[in-house]
């Protein structure tokens, strides 16, 4: 059993909270001890957060990472957000004296010190590297044999790749692999590696954001796929909500909806988990499962 | 032939970013880019990027807010100009100067009020519909973050209407 300190982020405790508990139950069962904490705040975001003052983005993921290190536990996300902050202010401050004392300089009034001596890593990072895949087939209780999901990995696993060295970002395979190893169909798509467009929503252009989403699940109805999974919860929650939204501009989304499964949830499937236990019915959009598989 | 028609001399964000003086215009970037790829006003002749870039004053630009950090023109780019930088450094000139729009100010005062940036009081009202434990404020971890906000100089800036 390995052991991590659980970064929840913002997100999914508020908007996927089904998905923290799922995770929190499935996780020991592949050999993840996840140990809570209280302590952490926002990572905070590379998008917004950063951009309204990088020292300042810098200085609390260093707060959160110096967190970890008294701990002496690495960091295990389920969020691309968060990990795409965390790790690249880590790999920063390790590779960077100058800038490791200027934050240690404001990271000293409240006590804490960032040393650089742990990992930050993705729940689907968690996986690849320390798991592995071929122990994750093994663990499989109810293969998804009758599943075809495609894959959608999301932006911000995937760059800056020099520093997480997860996944080729223009062609990724991952979570195809991810796919197949819980028993399932992984379908390829033209468009996996694209954004989901949620940020064009939060920048106030709807129309771009139901056009973006929109694009890819067109693509990914005609791969023939049943469901797309991720393991962003803003990209959840662009192909869940945003894909309800997009349905009332783009009548052929509403033809064929797909719905969206959480890598978690996946997961939890694949462990014996039903439908209704994960959580299922809290979904925006869901095809009648029954229909589906 | 003029191949530069970037008017970065006006533009003091080059002084940060000068690997955008190689620019050339080619639009890589922009075939990737899901701003000039969904969004209206723009396209490959009239690009995203080369419309910031070109811009007198971008940082004035509500779009620069856009930018969602995916690097598709980082990973593009033949000329390793880096637009993704340039826009993070923009954004952070687009918040001093008053300039951003005004929910990256709330999102900032919520974060420094709860530590995170949803409202607690809605997140408690989902977690309890999922079954879960609410999330009580952490009154230290919050103190720690204003620290954190005078010393690093985040700006708290009021919200223009």
């Amino acid at each position: 059993m390995i052991s991590y300190l659980f970064f929840k982020g913002c997100t999914i405790p508020a908007s996927l909270p089904k998905v923290e508990k799922l995770a929190l139950e499935v996780l020991p069962e592949i050999g993840i001890n996840l140990v809570e904490s209280d302590e952490f705040t926002c990572c905070p975001d590379p998008i917004r957060l950063q951009g309204a003052n990088q020292f300042f983005w810098l200085s609390v993921a260093a707060r959160n990472i110096a967190i970890a290190e008294e701990k002496k536990l690495d960091i295990m996300t389920l969020c691309n957000g968060c990990e795409n902050t965390l790790a690249i202010v880590n790999y920063r401050l390790k590779n960077n004296s100058e800038l490791k004392n200027k934050v240690n300089e404001v990271l000293k009034e409240i006590n804490l010190e960032f040393k650089g001596n742990i990992k930050i890593r993705h729940f689907l990072q968690v996986l690849k590297e320390d798991i592995g895949l071929d122990n994750l087939k093994k663990m499989v209780r109810t293969p998804l044999d009758d599943f075809k999901v495609a894959g959608h990995p999301g932006c911000h696993l995937l760059m800056p790749h020099e520093i997480l060295k997860f996944d080729n970002p223009v062609d990724p395979e991952f979570y195809d692999q991810f796919i197949a190893a819980l028993g399932a169909t992984s379908i390829d798509y033209l468009t996996k590696a694209d954004c989901c467009g949620v940020s064009l929503s939060l920048a106030g252009d709807k129309e771009a954001s139901n056009n973006c989403i929109q694009n890819k699940l067109i693509d990914i109805q005609l791969s023939g796929a049943q469901f797309v999974s991720t393991a962003c919860p803003a990209c959840f929650n662009q192909f869940d909500f945003g894909q309800l939204i997009a349905s009332r501009d783009f009548p052929q989304l509403q033809e064929k909806p797909i719905p969206v499964l959480y890598a978690i949830e996946l997961l939890a499937l694949a462990m014996g988990r039903s439908f209704e236990e994960i959580g299922y019915n809290l979904h925006r959009v869901k095809a009648p499962v029954k229909e589906m598989v | 032939m003029k191949v530069l028609r970037l008017k970065y001399e006006k533009n003091e964000i080059i002084e940060k970013n000068k690997e955008i003086e190689v620019c050339f215009k080619c639009s890589t970037c922009s075939k990737f880019c899901p701003i000039t790829k969904n969004v209206k006003k723009y396209n490959l002749e009239d690009s995203f990027v080369t419309q910031i870039f070109e811009a007198e004053k971008p940082e004035a630009l509500n779009d620069v807010w856009m930018c969602c950090v995916c690097e598709k023109c980082v990973i593009t780019c033949p000329q390793d100009t880096n637009p993704t930088d340039a826009f993070t450094n923009l954004k952070e000139k687009s918040y001093q100067e008053g300039f951003a729009p005004q929910i990256i100010y709330r999102l900032v005062e919520q974060l420094l009020q709860e530590g995170t940036v949803y409202s607690l009081k809605f997140t408690n009202l989902a977690r309890k519909r999922a079954g879960l434990k609410e999330i009580e404020k952490n009154e230290k971890s919050i103190e720690e973050l204003n620290i954190l906000a005078q010393k690093t100089g985040l700006a708290k800036k009021e919200v223009s209407e």
